[in-house]
């Protein structure tokens, strides 16, 4: 597979996966702060604007309208949901030939149907609708996705974006959740249930531990669930299968310097133990596995993208 | 409920129908063909007297009977299913970039088993006199000493490439793929108006406009025996196989200048078709002369590179050296043998104006044989008898400068001044070389689908021919259409669509 390729494919799905994610944490909050005082409300906004643009906002001045025009809509703004479907778009393409006819158009028709949206259109009725619809349409793209590539070396780029990018996202808001627990005003029974809606978890959550919520628990869940689509434990297994299956044809020194820190990763997810984190020990956690997460990245495209031809010939 | 942006608009309507030949619509007096104009040149579907030509009666018959809101809708979603597709060039403005598609019209355009059959002959006859002429100029230049064509037109041509004097070619196939654009003058023969031999694009539009115009028009479709073309990109795939004999495992690659060129879904959906990788220049390395990809498991050598970029940009160490676009090397490697570049470098000498005056001269010289299809008449200044000719007609003529192109350095006889003619007089007085002059073009009309109706659009022909060990023309074209009415513009930057065309088997 040409490097370019395997480039865009990698990025195409680090952005979808983004889009999903600001999709999922839009719909859910819309949906969930009729439920809630104005101040608890406000204070989970402010943590849905920092797990998705980093941006640290003053909980008093939040506006809804507002806040979801500027996450969803607002191309200026690097990490709204229009622009990293537009960036999504931009790489697939770039590799249309590398792609099946259905992933480019169900891509681009989503893509489409959503740049004429305004806010006021939606605010009338029930905002979320759209999000969720959104939703839908990027499930479809995975299915479509899953079921018309084929599984080679390009679907495992796709695979490695996607679940390099779900590790960083669910890193930041599970980081986000658990140190705001340390301080005295921390997340209620009612965040900590956003929080699972927020990883699509709440059902998959109670089917393991009943209903009762229990931060540690939800810890255990989305740090160490090996079966859990939206765990770190079960993103860390598929960059480790995808590293295994990329560049079959690469000179062993340049794919051991790839897989020695896929093992290392994968051994500290298999290893961890929740109750060794309950006491503040989370946030150090995902800080090292985001780091090391950071690292594959780079030595991925080391290897086998941005390589100096003069260290083949 | 379906939120509104959800809805599918991409329903191209339920079974179609062939209408039995009833109610004869007239153009020029009943709809939808009210506004239908026949005038002085030929059209497609009208007979001068107002009858809708044999090949075209099911095609009358259904539209008679089809309303035009069903039209119209199926006009949309048409544009929707390209707009999905990605069947967009992008223009810039504002700082903003809006994609557009190039309109298709639904209404098919025909040509007929006796017409298409003259054509291929036609075309085979000329692209073979084509190459013959392009192998001997960068060899022996035996036309040259011949005195068939003078020698400064062609080593004084800005697209004449001495680099590849002496080179071998496969085949001697300098042109493997051609795009020729010709009209229908008002007799209603085929002319040829230019031949493409460089980098010719629209064929990904002739196998799309196929693939909706199919969908709107299905019995019609199968009613009229319409011969297939889905099979180009095998066809171009065994034409760039066939310039490497002897080679099982012959690695091919589609060269584009990138996304942002407007040809880019094209090329993609070539690649696509043919199972080839797309590359790009920064996706290529030389190494020994020895052209390679950049893969993620190392280096893949690559034998055989479809170029989508012009000479001028492919290799900035022999020609334009501010080329982002090309690849440094390529040249050299090309002319160590090994790797095959098509279309070859240097075609260009080929299709220039003045070139062009002479290609019936070319076929006579080369096959010994009659051209098939003529050129539009063209008077070359060079010759005393045609200069006395143009000045004499100044009125009527369209004047050119052979070296330039968009309008430039061009007198439309019959628009300009009395002032204006005198002085382009002396122009071409001053330097006859330079100029070549043809009668005013008309491009027959055919029916359009214009939104309240059915009218009369000129359009023009792009058929396309492959060249490698064999010649092999698909029986289709793309037929561009000028969308305003009255104008003879067919390009697609300037309000230009296009149209299926339908080839009969009989």
């Amino acid at each position: 597979m040409l490097s370019r390729v395997a480039d865009s494919l990698y990025w195409m799905a680090r952005y979808i996966e983004r889009a999903e994610h600001t999709a999922r944490l839009i719909a859910v909050k819309l949906e969930s702060m009729v439920e809630q005082t104005p101040e608890d409300a406000a204070a989970s906004w402010a943590r849905v604007i920092e797990a998705l643009t980093g941006e640290k906002t003053a909980p008093s001045h939040l506006d809804a309208f507002a806040i979801t025009k500027r996450l969803a809509f607002e191309r200026d703004n690097d990490s709204s949901l229009i622009t990293s479907l537009a960036l999504a778009r931009d790489n697939a393409r770039q590799v249309r030939e590398a792609l099946s006819n259905e992933v480019w158009e169900n891509l681009n028709r989503l893509y489409l149907r959503l740049t004429p949206v305004t806010m006021d259109s939606i605010w009338v009725h029930t905002p979320a609708r759209l999000f969720r619809e959104a939703l839908e349409e990027m499930h479809a793209l995975e299915g479509v996705t899953y079921s018309t590539l084929s599984h080679g070396e390009g679907w495992y780029f796709l695979e490695l974006g996607r679940h390099i990018e779900r590790v960083q996202q669910l890193g930041r808001l599970l980081d986000l959740h658990f140190t705001a627990a340390q301080s005295e005003n921390g997340p209620k029974y009612f965040d900590w249930l956003v929080l699972l809606k927020f990883c699509s978890a709440w059902e998959p959550y109670t089917k393991e531990y009943t209903a009762s919520i229990r931060p540690q628990k939800i810890a255990e869940f989305l740090l160490f669930d090996s079966e859990f689509p939206h765990s770190i434990c079960f993103s860390v297994d598929r960059m480790s299968e995808a590293l295994a299956r990329v560049a079959p044809g690469a000179p062993p020194a340049r794919r051991a310097a790839v897989e020695r820190l896929a093992g290392r990763l994968k051994s500290a997810v298999d290893f961890g133990q929740v109750d060794e984190l309950m006491s503040g020990g989370v946030a150090g956690f995902i800080a090292d596995i985001t780091k090391q997460c950071e690292q594959i990245h780079k030595a991925l495209y080391a290897s086998y993208i941005t390589y100096g031809a003069e260290t083949v010939l | 409920m379906q939120h509104e942006a959800f809805a599918n608009t991409e329903d191209f309507g339920g079974p179609d129908i062939v209408a039995a030949p009833g109610r004869a619509s007239r153009p020029g007096q009943d709809e939808p063909y009210a506004q239908y104009a026949l005038g002085k040149p030929y059209d497609e579907m009208f007979t001068p007297g107002g009858q809708a030509r044999a090949p075209y009666a099911a095609i009358d018959a259904r539209l008679a009977t089809l309303p035009l809101e069903e039209l119209n809708r199926r006009q949309q979603a048409c544009e929707q299913s390209f707009l999905h597709q990605g069947i967009t060039f992008t223009v810039y403005s504002d700082n903003r970039a809006t994609e557009r598609i190039i309109p298709t019209d639904l209404i098919p355009r025909v040509i007929t088993a006796p017409e298409w059959s003259r054509l291929e002959a036609g075309l085979t006859q000329r692209i073979h006199a084509l190459n013959l002429f392009l192998r001997d100029i960068y060899n022996d230049g035996r036309v040259l000493k011949d005195g068939v064509i003078p020698r400064s037109m062609i080593y004084g041509s800005k697209h004449y490439r001495r680099e590849m004097r002496g080179l071998p070619v496969p085949h001697g196939a300098y042109v493997n793929i051609c795009g020729s654009d010709l009209i229908r003058n008002e007799r209603g023969e085929f002319v040829v108006l230019e031949d493409n031999l460089r980098v010719p694009s629209g064929v990904s539009y002739m196998l799309a406009n196929r693939d909706v115009v199919r969908r709107a028009f299905p019995a019609v479709f199968r009613s009229m025996g319409v011969r297939p073309i889905e099979h180009y990109p095998l066809e171009l795939l065994a034409t760039l196989r066939s310039l490497v004999p002897f080679h099982e495992d012959v690695s091919i690659a589609i060269l584009t200048p990138g996304v942002f060129n407007s040809a880019y879904f094209e090329h993609a959906f070539l690649a696509r078709q043919m199972g080839v990788e797309l590359v790009e220049g920064r996706d290529l390395l030389i190494n020994d002369n020895v052209v390679y990809t950049r893969t993620t498991s190392g280096l893949k050598r690559i034998d055989v590179i479809y170029r989508r970029v012009d000479d001028d940009f492919i290799d900035p160490l022999v020609f334009r050296e501010d080329s982002a676009l090309g690849v440094p090397g390529l040249f050299n490697a090309y002319r160590a043998g090994n790797v095959i570049i098509a279309n070859a470098l240097g075609t260009g000498v080929a299709d220039d104006k003045a070139v062009y005056a002479y290609v019936p001269r070319l076929i006579r010289y080369y096959l010994a044989e009659e051209p098939i299809l003529d050129n539009v008449e063209t008077f070359l200044c060079r010759e005393e008898k045609s200069l006395q000719h143009v000045l004499a007609n100044l009125d009527k003529l369209v004047v050119k400068a052979v070296g330039e192109s968009g309008g430039y350095g061009m007198l439309v006889g019959p628009h300009a001044s009395q002032k204006e003619r005198e002085d382009f007089a002396e122009k071409i007085k001053a330097d006859p070389e330079n100029y070549i002059a043809q009668p005013t073009i008309q491009l027959s009309t055919a029916p359009t689908f214009v939104g309240n109706g059915i009218e009369a659009r000129h359009v023009d022909l792009r058929p396309f021919i492959l060249h490698g060990a064999e010649t092999k023309l698909v029986p289709g074209a793309l037929t561009r259409v000028a969308l305003k009415r009255g104008s003879l513009v067919v390009n697609s930057s300037q309000g230009g669509g296009s149209k299926d065309t339908w080839v009969l088997s009989q």
